[in-house]
């Protein structure tokens, strides 16, 4: 036991000179990445494009949050798409009801999500494996079953309606299209920044150990629970903001968006692009927009089209296409090497 | 451990791939539309379990627009239909119609979303001002509440207020003259079906003030079993049942109820009985269902509807649908429209929809109207009658009073707070 | 919120005829949902597989009757062909496509059954087209209900719950007694070890998945005379008997019963008491049975 703990005190240091270097790094290419999205109104005057990158940021959030459960933490949800819901219904009525600065009305609903995970995530992250998935499913249904029967807030089956009011605040007024945009982009790239940070911390890493092996992370002092809990809270978190993004695009909430398709949709984008590197859901949500958007387009049989893209990867790759590159890479660079 | 990490490769790599994602996928937008033809994009559901609307809806559509441009189409511009799948997602519908203006240049939307994806396609009318014509949502407040009201936006669809009506006071007769006093009801559970509901009781109450619900089941939405639903009307004992299941919902539960010999205990008003999509599938169809039309051929009784009627079957070798009609009416609408403001720009179309009056088959006396003051369609063909195993199906239409249907229309408004 | 009606539940339990009605529509709500849960279960239990597209046999066993029956206008073919069609097509998907996903992650064999989801789907769609159809009640069923104690039960539906309870027995004792049961409770006990001892568990698990298919394509084919057919109508079904599964504890075949039972009267007595929120009240019993028996009610601790 102390002998663990003695290596597990030599390698906290190590991990966290490196990732104060790798900060920098992550948040000058934040920066840039930010600076090409953020020009690319004036490149181009597709308002489609600027709706593409909307969706992904909604859906990339999203996505990335899962994969912090999935796979950093091993925990397998099916109901990751509650808090999509939630985030677009808490901040859609906030709106509509209240009259609050946006900011605010972001802020408040952040802290609804913060509640109503926490208590959700008491329950469930006990649970392991297939059990942890039913159960988070299970919670998912009762959430959208719940909108469905609550007519009188909610509006049922309908959605909100009548759009979100969007009062300007800052100089930023988030009916034009323009600077939902880049709204949108900013809180794109400050949530992988923070999902990138959460990650490369040693909280990260006690994440990655539990996924590993939770009894001998439960062995050497680690609260698994607290840990388990805490990362099912801060996905969430991510997850209504995507939920937000959302609400701001089609100016509405809709019972689909707390369905059990969209956390289908997140684990699908996750095998997609893969679990393994921090940016395989991005990919895999680009991938899937994309693929969704082309094929609609072309066919109305859509799901024999989509299923066979998905037998592709699942049976053919065995694996998301980053992880693939990752891979491939490696090994070219591997092989080069050894003849150099 | 086979998970490996290299976050240097994969983020360059990930930049690249998307860099590239990026350009391979604006090339498609710098294509434009001819400026000769005029492109209507039309977003509907083509998938899963409604397909039928979407594709019932496509049909309505095509059949008149080879017709629009045979003609010349709309002011000398041939038209284009743009459709695509919303898989019947609310996002998506609001997706695929902003992709079909922004991108495909569409000039005009035809809305043949089902409830949710209509409201979510009237967001993207209001942002994007493109007129946008709704055929298939027949939600009252899509039209009848002034906060959802849109300059650029109309529905050709039946209106579920006008249904309550002619059907509460047609069951008010009939609970007269039989002494129908207990009812109960039956309907999905989400907004069209505790709309209607609630709209039907209010006025068959009206009219025959002596009747009383002594049940009511709210079963969902695509629910495959009703067993417990029959069971709990067969304990209640009603003399009426009133249901607004429709479509594959409907036929299961007149399958399901049929084994519980139901029909035999109590009459039945289902006002979606009347559409060939039902009556041609339920194999053992009881007699005397009491329906409200949806569409049949032989109502209104007119040469010309039979004509369309069988022009639709001979086309597509299935009869029409309830959409076909709505959706064939909006593009009769826009024809004349365009041809009399003689232009085909949705802001001058939309000025002369205001109020237009065209012929039509569907039309109570042979005409239906576009209502200037809510913009959604008023006059068309609507009645009630009973049911019989074989064609016509629909023997006798009591046909609606509109008359009726305009002042209570107008006190229902008042009673909602829309005027 | 809670639209509650406790005046009508207390007012049937008191009644005989109602609670005969209500208990017998129970059943069978119940009964088609055990004939689709416990081949969701059995795969679970010896393949250790969550097979997703269990809807889609369903959905394929129903037309398959339905077509059969167009054709032959015999109800024993009708249900003859749903059951064998989807056991063959259980069989090719198995060895085709799911054989290649065993050991790989969980996700990747979930990822496999979504795609088929929506393949089975399109493939109906295309087959026998996007409306609803209706097979039909045969003429032999068409008969008056019975009456037992005041309350109303349908002939069909007796031969329905007792075909359901037939294959439960069958299945219960063919697993416990027979040779053919041992050797797959043993190959989904210790895989290698019944590998090395020259059985052929390729083939075990082949004829797993073909049982299972054909047990939810069973429960389509005696669906298909009450229930309209569309594409995706396996989709509630797979639903709803998940739920079954998972209260009943996965992989126990007891338990797909007793569950199924506890959902078909949940819904049965749910409708009277709770009109608006008789789903809701699924939901909610299954997340109070995961919290306080993770593993379900006759699940067997996980390791």
């Amino acid at each position: 036991m102390t002998e663990l703990q003695a290596e597990q005190a030599a390698v906290v240091p190590r991990i966290e000179s490196q990732s104060q270097r790798s900060r920098y790094r992550d948040v000058l290419i934040a920066l840039v990445a930010f600076a090409v999205l953020a020009i690319l109104p004036m490149l181009t005057g597709s308002k489609a494009l600027l709706d593409f990158v909307i969706r992904c940021s909604a859906f990339g959030l999203f996505a990335t949050s899962l994969n912090l459960l999935v796979g950093f933490t091993g925990m397998v949800s099916f109901g990751h798409g509650m808090f999509f819901g939630l985030g677009a219904y808490g901040f859609g009525l906030l709106m509509q009801r209240t009259g609050l600065p946006v900011p605010v009305g972001f802020v408040a609903t952040l802290v609804i999500t913060t509640l109503i995970a926490a208590a959700i995530g008491a329950i469930c992250v006990r649970l392991k494996e297939i059990y942890f998935a039913f159960v988070t499913l299970a919670f998912q249904m009762l959430i959208h079953s719940t909108i469905l029967s609550w007519v009188s807030l909610t509006g049922g089956d309908q959605g909100l309606r009548g759009g979100i009011p969007r009062p300007a605040f800052l100089g930023i007024d988030l009916s034009n299209h323009v600077h939902l945009y880049i709204t949108s982009c900013a809180l794109l790239v400050i949530g992988l920044l923070l999902m990138r940070q959460i990650a490369q911390s040693p909280f990260g890493y006690t994440l990655r150990m539990i996924r590993d092996n939770a009894t001998r992370a439960s062995f050497i002092g680690i609260d698994v629970w607290r840990a388990k809990l805490t990362i099912f809270v801060l996905a969430a978190l991510f997850a209504s903001t995507g939920g937000i993004i959302m609400a701001l695009f089609v100016s509405g909430a809709y019972p689909e968006f707390a369905y059990w398709t969209i956390s289908g949709e997140g684990i699908f984008i996750n095998m997609l692009g893969g679990v393994t590197t921090f940016l395989g859901p991005m990919v895999g949500t680009v991938l899937l927009l994309i693929l969704n958007d082309t094929v609609t387009r072309l066919t109305e049989y859509y799901g024999i089209v989509l299923g066979i893209v998905i037998l592709f990867f699942a049976i053919g790759l065995r694996k998301g296409l980053m992880d693939f590159v990752v891979e491939w890479y490696a090994r070219r660079r591997a092989g080069t090497g050894e003849r150099g | 451990m086979t998970r490996t990490r290299k976050p240097g490769v994969s983020r360059r790599a990930t930049l690249a791939m998307m860099g590239a994602g990026a350009v391979t996928f604006a090339t498609p937008w710098v294509a434009r539309a001819q400026a000769k033809t005029i492109k209507v994009g039309m977003p509907t559901i083509l998938s899963g379990r409604v397909a039928q609307l979407g594709t019932s809806s496509r049909n309505g559509v095509m059949l008149e627009i080879e017709k629009v441009n045979a003609a010349g189409g709309l002011a000398g511009r041939q038209i284009e239909m743009v459709i695509r799948d919303s898989k019947g997602q609310p996002q998506e519908a609001a997706r695929v119609a902003r992709e079909l203006v922004n991108t495909d240049g569409c000039e005009i939307l035809i809305d043949a979303e089902a409830s949710s994806g209509a409201f979510a396609v009237h967001e993207v009318a209001r942002d994007l001002g493109v007129l946008c014509i709704h055929t298939n949502s027949e939600t009252s407040a899509l039209t009848a509440d002034p906060k959802q009201h849109i300059p650029n936006a109309f529905r050709t669809a039946r209106q579920g207020v006008h249904d309550s009506i002619v059907g509460g006071s047609y069951a008010a007769a009939i609970a007269k003259a039989k002494g129908l006093k207990k009812w109960a009801t039956c309907s999905p559970d989400y907004a069209y079906g505790r709309d209607t509901t609630g709209e039907y009781v209010t006025y068959l109450k009206r009219f025959a003030p002596d009747t009383e619900i002594i049940s009511e089941s709210w079963p969902k939405l695509f629910q495959p079993d009703y067993t417990e639903v029959v069971t709990k009307i067969l304990q209640a004992k009603p003399q009426a049942l009133y249901t607004c299941l429709w479509g594959g919902d409907l036929t299961s539960y007149i399958d399901q109820a049929n084994i519980y010999a139901l029909f035999s205990q109590m009459e039945v008003f289902a006002v979606n009985m009347a559409d060939y999509t039902a009556l041609t599938v339920v194999k053992n169809l009881p007699k005397g269902i009491h329906s409200g039309n949806r569409y049949i051929k032989t109502y209104p009784a007119t040469p010309e509807n039979a004509a369309w009627g069988d022009a639709y079957k001979a086309k597509y070798n299935e009869y029409p649908t309830n959409w076909s009609w709505e959706n064939a009416t909006a593009i009769m609408l826009l024809a004349e429209a365009s041809k009399k403001a003689n232009s085909a720009d949705g802001k001058k179309i939309a000025e002369v929809l205001r109020g237009l009056k065209i012929k039509s088959p569907f039309g109570a006396d042979g005409t239906v109207t576009m209502r200037a003051e809510d913009q959604t369609l008023v006059g068309y063909a609507i009645g009630w009658g009973t049911t019989i195993p074989q064609e016509p199906y629909v023997p006798q239409v009591q046909a609606g009073d509109w008359k009726t249907i305009f002042e209570l229309e107008a006190e229902w408004k008042k009673s909602k707070g829309y005027t | 919120m809670l639209p509650l009606d406790i005046d009508a539940l207390t007012g049937c339990l008191a009644s005989s005829a109602c609670l005969v009605t209500q208990t017998t529509s129970g059943f069978i709500i119940g009964m088609l949902l055990f004939l689709v849960a416990v081949g969701l279960t059995l795969i679970f239990g010896v393949l250790k597989v969550v097979n997703f597209s269990h809807g889609a046999f369903y959905m394929f066993g129903a037309y398959f009757a339905m077509t059969a029956y167009q054709f032959t206008g015999s109800f024993a073919l009708a249900m003859l062909c749903g059951a064998a069609g989807t056991a063959l097509l259980g069989l090719i998907f198995e060895r085709v496509f799911m054989s290649r996903v065993y050991g790989s992650d969980v996700l990747m064999q979930l990822l496999v059954c979504y795609a088929f989801v929506l393949i089975f789907d399109d493939v109906v769609r295309m087959i026998w087209g996007p409306e609803f159809k209706s097979m039909g009640m045969p003429a032999a069923f068409q008969v008056a209900p019975l009456f037992i104690a005041g309350g109303v039960v349908p002939p069909y539906y007796l031969l329905l719950i007792g075909v359901a309870l037939v294959v439960a027995v069958v299945l219960g004792l063919g697993l416990a007694r027979t040779r053919i049961g041992k050797v797959i409770r043993a190959a989904a006990h210790n895989p290698g070890m019944v590998s090395a001892l020259g059985i052929n568990t390729g083939l075990i698990y082949g004829g797993v998945f073909a049982l299972g298919g054909m047990l939810a394509g069973l429960a389509g084919a005696l669906a298909a005379p009450v229930r309209s057919l569309t594409p995706g109508m396996g989709f509630s079904v797979l639903i709803e008997s998940f739920i079954v599964t998972v209260i009943g504890g996965m992989g126990s075949i007891l338990g797909a019963l007793i569950g199924a039972i506890l959902i078909g009267m949940i819904r049965s007595f749910g409708s009277l008491g709770f009109p608006l929120f008789t789903e809701g009240l699924m939901y909610l019993f299954m997340v109070i049975v995961l919290v306080s028996r993770p593993t379900g009610l006759f699940g067997k601790e996980v390791a």
